[in-house]
């Protein structure tokens, strides 16, 4: 009878399969690294999962664990194996993705990719392997070294200078995306039996969608530890299980759940949810405003946190391009978004907007007394300033050929009750005063974003309306 | 009945490395040390005395070695023979090329530059994005979080930038188009894992919109990546497509078009905006069609076609990195030569070209067209790659073929301390290519170049530029 395995019949990636290499691992006589490779090939082969199978190899001693595993193989960097399992098992669900990780690799280096991918425990199977020492490196201080062992790092043996060694399968039981964590050995019969049991329980789990399967096996390195195998098995069993007790941490009975379905490439479908849409937006302007600049009209729109200037911004650019213009809006961000002053450059052009900043605008609308002293004198020759009389008194003086136009923003707004709107009298403010395009081409920017609350379409209007009014009748001031 | 008799452990000497593991396993004590050195294996293999063992197995589940110790021995057979059903090697997985579907025609939408630049990822056919939020750049992956979860796609929210850049290394890997919007210091942090991309050949895409450094700097737009992003992608012999982008529109264009360039390279493309662009709202058309992603020969999927695949960056022998490195380099060559991307704007009879590149170069397109209408002769040479460097076509404007005069005098533009205007010195070097003068405009910090210092810096070389002498 011929035990199944998942094991390359010849390794052609050791060594090009030459020699013995072709039939022998690279590890060292009595590595537990063998053994444990020897279950999982066992369990993928008997569950007839080899061609869904991923295995995942770390930076360590199991390293070349793709020389000998016949199925999909991904060699990770120092710590990452989970990180890069989830990559595997969300690009296809379907496969059956096992992260292979030593002490070094995930207890010390890749501590925070471990933790994470437990804690959010999609269904793949992490297979921990803990021999106390670094294999590869030759023989270093691992977290999970014990107190009192030596190492190349610790020569004088672990102590508190070091910290002590990390139970990492009580932290995993700990965390909640993990649904089955057991820790196992390789010295006996017995124990070697649990492993082999316990990698069948965590690949079950994944292949039945319940979630995140942790095993830890306790491992011997004889070339490190400095011991035959036999003492190897011999300390592991008598020394690292004082530190690291065998059995079942955690084996939750949760119900499968996941589930992804195939993304979906539907073009009507992609074209809705980014915002697209084929039917044409109503154009009111007939030409460009060249009367207020012959290619390019730039606006600077200032104020306080929370006056509306973005928003207004917004709405000048979407205005302006349903009209077919190219329009652009840079707004200001970071701390200045958070309370202090806030401003947007607009730019709104013929065919298409070169520089979008606008360090000297046509068009400023202040919101507050220092946006008006800081840009109102950086308004170009001709340009025109509208300010909200109702917060601002002292005008500084500018340039005679600028024009200047107070509106009671702030008060027209209170007056109807929503003093949010204040940035939609100011665009009614600004229509009036410049004929930058036309008053529906605004309005209906203005209805389009507020599309999803229906109910502020009337007050938002009446809002607009009464800055076009204002500036008609030259009302400074509102009660 | 009649005892079955239980088959008896096959032990191949020259495969046992004698450590010793199946000896304490056997109840019946038929194993010993042996003494004997294998002349093959150089080691000292067990002894079995079959006579007294009973088949029990345990033996053999004790041994580490996969064909040490064995129930039916060992021997080279024809895999097709072993283990119920395998593909034959021959079959091969095949690419499944990419699909281009129509899109409706649609009104031109108005967007932010990250927003942009996720929806050209969703039409170029990316399902998957994964990253770790950090400003300017966080809109877009809020983005993808809200729209991709519609079209049966995921957004995953990293521990870190760490494990951003691994998680695309396992779904890349897989063979699926799959994205990150991050800013310089989360760049930083993916660097590791992009020379892994490079070494193993995963196809990934990285919108970086550059913020002020060093350290924690600030949130406003510099390009102080440009080294990192051109010079530095991680350990060893790397490089990657640079792509930079200008408006909103070209976040979208580019971003489409750094998934065809990683797929057909086998390698990252990064996307270097800066925090302006990032934030920028533009008018923005939607191309004609979209990208259903096929699959790729090479992935690691998961399935039977790909089982024999592998994804890795090491290569153990000298001699077989190195044949390993002139693969990727001539993939490095074949990007130089092929992939140079670059606009221009009035360069037509310049004798003074302003160079710069992403918002710095709208400025600079500003100038350039007032500078124009005063008779200055002054163009616009804007790169879109930044590695490869677009040297190729600069060369055309600084020896013109015909009869026009040459430009004598570049101008760099950039928002950083000179690393645009490096990658232009060992362009000009490369190639050269002498006696160009070369001026700058910096700034650093977040704080951009603005039109009237370009229009001032453009007139100054102007001015100084020796006149032409008539005869
Ligand atoms: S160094 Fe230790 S862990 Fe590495 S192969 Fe040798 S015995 Fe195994
Ligand atoms: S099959 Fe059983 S009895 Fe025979 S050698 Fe192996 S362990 Fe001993
Ligand atoms: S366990 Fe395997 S490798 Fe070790 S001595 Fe026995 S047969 Fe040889």
């Amino acid at each position: 009878m011929t035990t199944a395995t998942a094991f390359f019949h010849k390794f052609d990636r050791h060594a090009d399969g030459k020699g013995l290499k072709g039939a022998t691992t690279h590890y060292c006589p009595g590595c537990g690294h063998g053994l444990i490779h020897k279950y999982i090939a066992e369990t993928i082969a008997d569950f007839g999962i080899q061609d869904r199978a991923i295995a995942v190899s770390p930076v360590g001693c199991a390293v070349f664990l793709y020389y000998y595993m016949d199925m999909g193989n991904t060699q990770a960097a120092h710590g990452r194996a989970p990180a890069v399992a989830i990559g595997h098992k969300m690009a296809n669900p379907n496969s059956i993705v096992i992260s292979y990780q030593g002490d070094g690799d995930l207890a010390s280096i890749g501590l925070a990719e471990i933790i994470h991918a437990a804690q959010l425990g999609l269904p793949i199977s992490v297979i921990f392997v803990n021999n106390a020492i670094y294999g590869m490196t030759g023989g270093q201080m691992a977290p999970t070294t014990l107190v009192g062992q030596k190492s190349a790092t610790c020569p004088a043996g672990r102590g508190l200078f070091e910290g002590l060694p990390m139970q990492v399968a009580e932290i995993m039981a700990q965390l909640s995306g993990t649904v089955f964590v057991e820790r196992t050995a390789l010295y006996d019969q017995k124990t070697r039996k649990r492993t082999r049991k316990a990698i069948e329980k965590a690949i079950t789990l994944q292949m039945e969608g319940r979630g995140f399967g942790f095993v830890e096996v306790l491992s011997e390195c004889p070339t490190h530890l400095k011991m035959d195998p036999m003492q190897a098995e011999a300390w592991v069993r008598d020394e690292m299980t004082k530190t690291f007790p065998l059995g079942v941490l955690k084996d939750d009975d949760r119900a499968p759940w996941f589930e992804m379905k195939p993304p979906e490439f539907d073009p009507e479908r992609v074209a809705e949810l980014v915002g697209a849409t084929s039917v044409a937006p109503e154009r009111y302007c007939t030409e460009f405003p060249e009367h207020l600049a012959p290619e390019d009209v730039s606006l600077k729109l200032a104020g306080a946190g929370g006056d509306g200037a973005q928003t207004a911004a917004m709405l000048v650019t979407n205005a302006a391009i349903n009209e077919g213009f190219d329009a652009t809006h840079i707004p200001s961000y970071g701390p200045e978004s958070r309370g202090g002053t806030s401003y947007a450059d607009v730019h709104v052009a013929k065919d298409e907007v070169l520089s979008p900043a606008s360090p000297s605008p046509n068009i400023l609308i202040a919101f507050n007394a220092p946006s008006l002293a800081k840009f109102g004198p950086t308004v170009h020759t001709g340009g025109t300033i509208i300010y909200d009389s109702s917060v601002i008194s002292e005008v500084p003086e500018f340039a005679t050929d600028v024009k200047v136009v107070p509106v009671p923003f702030t008060e027209i707004a209170q007056s109807l009750g929503k003093v949010l709107v204040k940035n939609v009298v100011a665009l009614g403010a600004l229509q009036e005063a410049t004929h930058l395009l036309e008053e529906d081409s605004l309005l209906f920017a203005v209805r389009r974003s507020l599309e999803s609350k229906c109910a502020m379409i009337p007050i938002n209007e009446e809002a607009f309306r009464w800055g076009v009014k204002a500036v008609k009748e030259g009302v400074t001031h509102f009660e | 009945m009649p005892k079955v008799a239980r088959p008896k452990p096959v032990l191949l000497p020259e495969l046992c490395k004698g450590c010793g593991r199946c000896i304490e396993a056997c109840p019946k004590q038929c194993i010993s040390m042996g003494t004997e050195i294998n002349q093959a294996s150089g080691l000292i293999p067990v002894i079995i005395d079959a006579d007294v063992c009973n088949g029990c197995g345990l033996c053999i589940s004790a041994c580490p070695e996969p064909y040490g110790l064995t129930a039916a021995g060992y021997e080279l057979e024809d895999p097709k023979d072993l283990y119920g059903h395998r593909r034959p090697e021959q079959e091969g997985p095949v690419t499944i090329p990419d699909q281009r579907i129509p899109l409706p025609q649609c009104e031109p939408l108005v967007l932010k530059g990250t927003y942009a630049s996720a929806i050209g990822a969703i039409l170029a056919g990316c399902r998957h994005v994964f990253g770790y939020p950090i400003t300017p750049s966080t809109e877009g992956a809020e983005l993808m979080a809200k729209l991709l979860p519609q079209l049966h796609g995921a957004f995953l929210q990293a521990v870190s930038e760490v494990a951003t850049v691994n998680h695309m290394y396992g779904c890349g890997g897989a063979g699926l188009p799959c994205m990150t919007f991050t800013s310089s210091p989360g760049f930083s942090l993916m660097l590791e894992g992009i020379s892994y991309m490079i070494g193993a050949e995963v196809p990934t895409v990285f919108v970086n919109v550059m913020r002020g450094g060093p350290g924690l700097g600030n949130i406003g737009p510099e390009q102080a990546d440009i080294k990192l992003v051109c010079r530095g992608l991680g350990h060893g012999n790397t490089h990657g497509i640079v792509l930079a982008p200008t408006t909103p529109q070209e976040m979208l264009d580019l971003t489409m078009e750094a998934f065809q360039l990683a797929f057909k390279y086998r390698n990252p493309v990064i996307i270097a905006a800066d925090g302006y662009l990032g934030q920028i709202t533009g008018r923005v058309n939607l191309p004609e069609t979209m990208v259903k992603p096929g699959l790729p020969d090479w992935a690691v999927y998961g399935d039977e076609e790909h089982r024999h695949n592998l994804i890795n960056s090491i290569y153990l022998s000298e001699p077989s990195l190195e044949k390993h490195n002139e693969h990727l380099n001539a993939k490095f060559s074949l990007m130089t030569t092929e992939e140079q991307r670059s606009k221009t704007y009035k360069a037509e009879g310049a004798r003074i070209l302003v160079l710069s590149c992403n918002t710095p170069a709208r400025m600079a397109k500003g100038a350039v067209e007032k500078l124009r209408r005063q008779d200055v002769p002054v163009g616009l040479f804007q790169p879109v790659t930044l590695w490869p460097f677009p040297i190729d076509h600069l060369k055309t404007w600084l020896a013109p073929t015909s009869g026009t005069d040459p430009v004598t005098d570049i101008l760099v533009v950039e928002a950083s301390a000179g690393q645009l205007e490096d990658e232009l010195r060992l362009a000009l070097s490369h190639a050269g290519i002498q006696g160009v003068r070369l001026h700058h405009l910096r700034h650093m910090g977040g704080v951009l170049p603005q039109e009237p210092e370009v229009i001032e810096a453009v007139r100054n070389i102007h001015s100084n530029q020796p006149q032409e002498v008539t005869s």
